[in-house]
This record gives structure tokens, C-alpha cells and sequence, in this order.
């Protein structure tokens, strides 16, 4: 047993990334006892919920971007390659139309939808709510994949990999799909991902946010999913917020915050330690596979 | 670079590859232009069949004063009169009906009427309005890009000079003193200059923690932990909010590093020093860095290495700062919305979008589709002109 935890002990000490996730790790679980002890059950209850949905969020927001990003990065090769290449710049318009509107625009614009979406007795349930705006979260961040993709692609067409194996008679499409990005470039896609997860929660908690301070007219926090950004904006978790500063002014009120000013501390917390942690990991992740 | 060699304007918008992207920009602004051209014409021309539909109905109500319409005798009365009067046209009579109910209950339940903001529509004196805001906020973008350009760029030669200085972690160095204590106490002596130096480095990382912290957070945090409220005269806290909050600069001086740290492994480099180019990162040694090099808006390290690492760098920096300005316009968006600044442009397309304005929402999103665009088709144009001077094609 000795040897395996001298590995794991040695890997932790050596790859950012691993002692990055063990922190993370460490901090969301030290949190969540400390607020199972001291956070009143209803608030406790909320925040847990408001984890779930921004997490499983930017998880599907991830997947949704590598999905599209992938997609459409092969849509682009193949009608630049391909017989049919009057389609490639009306397809490329579009990508660099995308590129060009600001995420939190794309996502008010997909909010509005989600709006009329609601009005006419569609997606009535909260995760049909958090699939939607994750999808147009991921659909905001693709064309950082499909710049990757094309990258990956470029690089291994500019070498004699790309030719031999076409010589070999392997057909374009599994060249491109597996040798070159799910065999040559999964470390990069990792890591395009991990940071891309850092983007989704940043954006979820920022349109949760903005929906509960400025929109909640239409969409309301009673039937609009709670998430991260949406529980900040509550009125106790503003306040409780202002205490840290507070405390930066009179010291001595400092425990106060982990006691009375519980839920939004915790909130802004687990926000700007996630966006903290993730950014690290990714940047790990470059160090240890050489990107 | 002497005068002869740099290029001229005429000549790069000559280039076939600047006009073919400058074409492109042009075609997309087009573009999107006449689709918010078409869903501008939609949206009012929708608007003025409710406006008359609404005025037809006011019109109606207006003439029927003894009709008291909460009346439901009255109101029955009412329907069964106007199908004597129109017997043939009953759908007529079903929408008039329904026009008169929507109107009524329009009166106590549109939040229009309820939070007292007046319905505003698409006018000149409106777009006029709009226009004043959205210079403003052009004013505060510029001037956030400039400062977060110079600024990612010295973050990233600070890291940078830090990683080749090989100094450790705060934390690591403070252990180190903590050990050196141990093992000054076992020799009988006085461990209080270790302790103080330990005390030194804890407070460092502390503060380094904290800026690190506050560098990821969400503006919205930020402003919360300081104050309750922002006014819309607090153009300083914005500018620093949009280049300091959102992890936006550390990201960026996060790119700027790998690039550095990449031109820093090629092979040209190693030949200058071969060649005697000064190669030591100390601070303010003859050999090494000028700290001043480095908060200099033109950053020059003559006759080190590090000159043509961060020209190189910086050449290949340059694109990324299409995206970054889209991420910055993202967050000065979540700021101005998320912060409730009244009288900025942001804060006017949420209200427009919680009003159903879609029009005025339309016009707001277009102008900042252009600012975006502009910044693009700059970028790549000062791209297309380094590229010339780089290859030397002029």
C-alpha cells in the first residue's frame, strides 16, 4: 500500500492540476459540512439545489459546446475539402457572425426565447429551463472549439501523418475524428473543456443573476430554477455579501460572517472559488501535457 | 525599423488579404443590418395594429359610458346587442368582446401601469436618448481595452520574469523560514529574524490571495462586498471593475504568458545569447530588467532577449484581441445590468427587454453588434499591418 500512496502523494505534489482538483475538492467539501452545521435547513436546502443546477449546467453547457463546436469544425473542413465548397462561406459567415455578438447578448436573446418558450406552455419544467439556456451557453462558446478543432486538423495536415495514413487507404473522415481528435488532441479538448466549464459558470451565474436583479417580472425566482447567480441576488445574500466588507473595515466583526451572513458568503464563495480552482486546473493541464 | 520599410496605408489596404476581411466585416455589419432592419419593421408595424386595435377598443368603451362593464348583466346585455345589431359577423363580436376584456384587465395587471415607467416607443427623441448613452459607453469600453491591453501585458511580463527568476511560492519560502527557525532554536539562537520573515511571507501570500480572488470574481460580487449601491456617475469604478473583475485579465495575461513562454523555448533565442544579448532576469542590474521597462506603456528591454521574445509575443497576441473584446463588452454588460446603473445603455436594454421595448432592445443590441465589429475590423486591420512589416512585403 506504501508504493500507491507515495504515486498519489508524488502526483499531487507534481501536477497542478491534481493538487488544483484536490483543493477544490477539499474547499466544496469542507463548505458543505461547514453549512450543513451552521446554515438554517431552508437556506441549506436552496443552496444545494442552486449547486446542482449550476453544475449539471455547465456540464451540459460544455457538452452542448463540444457537440456544436465539433460539428460544425467537420461541416467546415469538409466543404472546404470537399465537392460541395460553395457551402463553406455562408457556414464560416455565420461562425464569424456568432464569434462577433457578445455571450451575455446570446444569452439574453435566449432568455427572451426561453420567455415566449414559457408564455405558450412550453418547457414548464425547471431542467427543460437549465437544458435551454446550458444549450445556448454552449452554443455562445463553440466557436472556441471549432477554433481548435480546425487548429488540430491544420497541424496534422501540415505533416506527413496526415498523407500516410491516407495512403494506407483510411478514409478522411475517421483520420480527422479519431487518429487526429480522439486520439492526437483528447488532452487538449480536456482542457479546452475544464476552461470552458470556468466560462459556463461564470455566464450561468451571471444571466441568473441579471434574470432575478432586473427580469424577474416575467420569469420569477418561484418559477425559474434557483441557481448560484439567482440566490446571490436575493436580498439576504446581498446583505450578507456587504458584510465582507464590513469586516474588511472593523476585523472583529469577521467571525460574524461565517455564522449570520452564511448564505451569501457560501454563494460567493463556491462562485469565486470554482472560477479560481478551474482556471488552475486548465492551466495545469497545459503544463503537464505540453500544449 | 527605418522609414523606408514601414508600410504605408494605401499601400496594405492594396494587399488582397486585408481587402478580403475587410470585405467580410463589411458584408456581416450589412447583413445584420437588414435583419434588424426587417424585425424593426415587424416589431412596429405589430405595434401599430395593437396601438389601433387598442384605440379602436378605447374608442368603443369610450362612447359606452352608461355600460358598466364590471357588471355582468350589463355586459351580457351588451353581447347580446351587438348580435342583433351584427348578426353576420359573430367573430367580429367573440374579438370585440375579447379586446374589451384584455383592455380591462391589461389596466390592473400590466407592469407598465404598476411600476410607473412610461411606455416608451421607438422615436427620435428616444434614439436620441440612446444615442447619448451609447457614446458613453463606447467612451468607457475604449478606454477599459486600453487599459486591460497594457495591463494584461505587464501581468504576463511580470509572471514571466518570475517564472525565469525561479523564485518560489510565498507559502514555500515562508516554510523554508519556519524550518530555518526549527533549526536555529536547536542551535541555541534567537529565531526572531526567521519568524519575522515568515510573518513576511504569510502576509504576502495573504494579499496575494486576495488579489487573486479578486481578479476571478464576478464584478457584481465585488461591488457588493464594498458598497450597496452604484451611481451612474462612477466611471472609475467601472473601468476598473470591467479590466480587473470577471477574470478577464488574468485570463488574458494568462495568454500572453503561454505565448511568451513558448517564443521563450525557440531556437532563435538561445542563439542570442550565443551571440552576447543580455540573458539574466535580476531586477535593475545592468544585465537584467528595468522595472520600469515594464510598467512602460512601450515596453523596451534593449539589448536582452526578452525584446524579441515580447515582440514576438506580442505579434501573435494581437488576434486574441477580437475575443477580448467581445469578453470585455460581456462584462461591462453583466456590470452596467447586473449593478442596476441607471441612465447607462445596458441598464436601458434590460428595462427594454422587461417592457417587451423589443424594439428598442433590437437597436441597443445592434449598436453593440457594431462596436464589436469596429473593434474586430480594427484588429485585424493593425494584424494585417504588423504582418506586413514582419514579412516584409511593402
Amino acid at each position: 500500500m506504501v508504493p500507491a500512496r507515495k504515486n498519489i502523494t508524488s502526483m499531487v505534489q507534481q501536477r497542478k492540476e491534481v493538487r488544483w482538483l484536490s483543493f477544490w475538492l477539499a474547499g466544496m467539501t469542507a463548505l458543505w459540512a461547514w453549512d450543513a452545521l451552521f446554515l438554517d435547513p431552508l437556506s441549506y436546502e436552496l443552496l444545494q439545489a442552486a449547486i446542482l443546477n449550476t453544475f449539471c449546467g455547465a456540464i451540459v453547457a460544455v457538452a452542448a459546446a463540444l457537440a456544436a463546436g465539433w460539428g460544425t469544425a467537420l461541416v467546415l473542413y469538409f466543404f472546404e475539402n470537399g465537392p460541395r465548397t460553395y457551402f463553406f462561406l455562408p457556414v464560416l459567415f455565420i461562425v464569424n457572425l456568432l464569434r462577433s455578438i457578445p455571450q451575455i447578448i446570446g444569452l439574453l436573446i435566449g432568455y427572451m426565447l426561453l420567455n415566449f418558450f414559457m408564455e405558450n406552455g412550453l418547457m414548464q419544467f425547471g431542467a427543460e429551463q437549465i437544458f435551454w439556456m446550458a444549450c445556448v451557453i454552449g452554443i455562445m462558446c463553440s466557436p472556441e472549439i471549432i477554433d481548435l478543432i480546425g487548429e488540430r486538423i491544420a497541424y496534422f495536415k501540415q505533416s506527413d501523418y496526415f498523407h500516410a495514413m491516407q495512403c494506407c487507404g483510411m478514409k478522411e473522415r475517421r483520420i480527422i475524428n479519431v487518429e487526429i481528435l480522439w486520439k492526437s488532441s483528447s488532452a487538449h479538448l480536456v482542457q479546452k473543456s475544464v476552461s470552458l466549464f470556468g466560462s459556463a459558470i461564470f455566464l450561468q451565474c451571471s444571466i441568473g443573476f441579471i434574470i432575478s436583479v432586473g427580469l424577474s417580472n416575467e420569469v420569477s425566482l418561484t418559477n425559474y430554477p434557483v441557481s448560484l447567480g439567482g440566490l446571490l441576488a436575493k436580498l439576504d445574500s446581498k446583505q450578507d455579501i456587504l458584510a465582507i466588507g464590513s469586516a474588511l473595515i472593523n476585523p472583529s466583526y469577521l467571525p460574524h460572517l461565517f455564522f449570520q451572513h452564511l448564505q451569501g458568503v457560501s454563494v460567493a464563495a463556491i462562485i469565486v472559488f470554482t472560477l479560481l480552482c478551474v482556471y488552475h486546473i486548465a492551466d495545469g493541464l497545459i503544463h503537464s501535457y505540453d500544449l | 525599423m527605418n522609414a523606408a520599410t514601414v508600410p504605408s496605408i494605401r499601400s496594405l489596404l492594396e494587399s488582397d488579404a486585408l481587402r478580403t476581411i475587410l470585405f467580410n466585416h463589411f458584408v456581416s455589419i450589412l447583413f445584420v443590418t437588414l435583419v434588424f432592419v426587417v424585425l424593426l419593421a415587424v416589431g412596429m408595424e405589430r405595434e401599430k395594429n395593437e396601438r389601433e386595435q387598442r384605440h379602436e377598443v378605447v374608442g368603443m368603451m369610450g362612447a359606452l359610458r352608461n355600460i358598466d362593464f364590471n357588471n355582468p348583466t350589463q355586459k351580457s346585455l351588451f353581447r347580446e346587442t351587438l348580435d342583433i345589431y351584427y348578426q353576420h359577423s359573430k367573430a367580429r363580436n367573440d374579438s370585440v368582446m375579447q379586446a374589451i376584456d384584455a383592455y380591462r384587465t391589461e389596466q390592473y395587471t400590466n407592469k407598465v401601469y404598476k411600476t410607473g415607467s412610461a411606455p416608451r416607443e421607438l422615436s427620435w427623441q428616444n434614439v436620441a436618448n440612446l444615442l447619448g448613452m451609447y457614446v458613453n459607453f463606447i467612451i468607457v469600453y475604449l478606454i477599459a481595452l486600453v487599459v486591460s491591453y497594457y495591463a494584461t501585458q505587464a501581468l504576463a511580463l511580470y509572471k514571466f520574469i518570475q517564472y525565469k527568476q525561479q523564485t518560489s511560492s510565498y507559502l514555500i519560502r515562508a516554510l523554508r523560514q519556519m524550518r530555518l527557525s526549527g533549526e536555529t532554536v536547536r542551535n541555541g539562537n534567537n529565531p526572531f529574524r526567521q519568524i519575522e520573515r515568515c510573518a513576511g511571507f504569510v502576509l504576502k501570500a495573504c494579499i496575494k490571495g486576495g488579489a487573486a480572488l479578486m481578479l476571478f470574481a464576478p464584478a457584481y460580487i465585488i461591488v457588493y462586498s464594498l458598497k450597496s449601491t452604484v451611481a451612474s456617475g462612477e466611471w472609475l469604478l467601472m473601468i476598473v471593475l470591467a479590466v480587473a473583475s470577471n477574470g478577464l485579465l488574468i485570463n488574458y495575461a494568462q495568454k500572453f504568458y503561454a505565448l511568451l513562454f513558448a517564443e521563450s523555448r525557440k531556437g532563435y533565442v538561445e542563439t542570442a545569447v550565443v551571440k552576447g544579448w543580455n540573458n539574466s532576469y535580476s531586477w535593475g542590474t545592468p544585465d537584467g530588467i528595468a522595472l520600469r521597462s515594464l510598467f512602460h506603456w512601450k515596453k523596451k528591454f534593449p539589448s536582452h532577449v526578452l525584446q524579441h521574445i515580447y515582440m514576438n509575443a506580442h505579434y501573435q497576441y494581437i488576434p486574441t484581441m477580437k475575443q477580448y473584446a467581445s469578453f470585455l463588452i460581456t462584462g461591462l454588460i453583466v456590470i452596467e445590468m447586473a449593478l442596476n446603473i441607471q441612465g447607462h445603455l445596458c441598464y436601458e436594454l434590460l428595462q427594454d427587454i422587461l417592457y417587451d421595448r423589443y424594439e428598442m432592445a433590437l437597436l441597443i443590441i445592434w449598436g453593440i453588434f457594431i462596436v464589436v465589429k469596429g473593434t474586430e475590423l480594427i484588429v485585424d486591420a493593425w494584424f494585417a499591418y504588423e504582418s506586413a512589416k514582419y514579412e516584409n512585403r511593402i
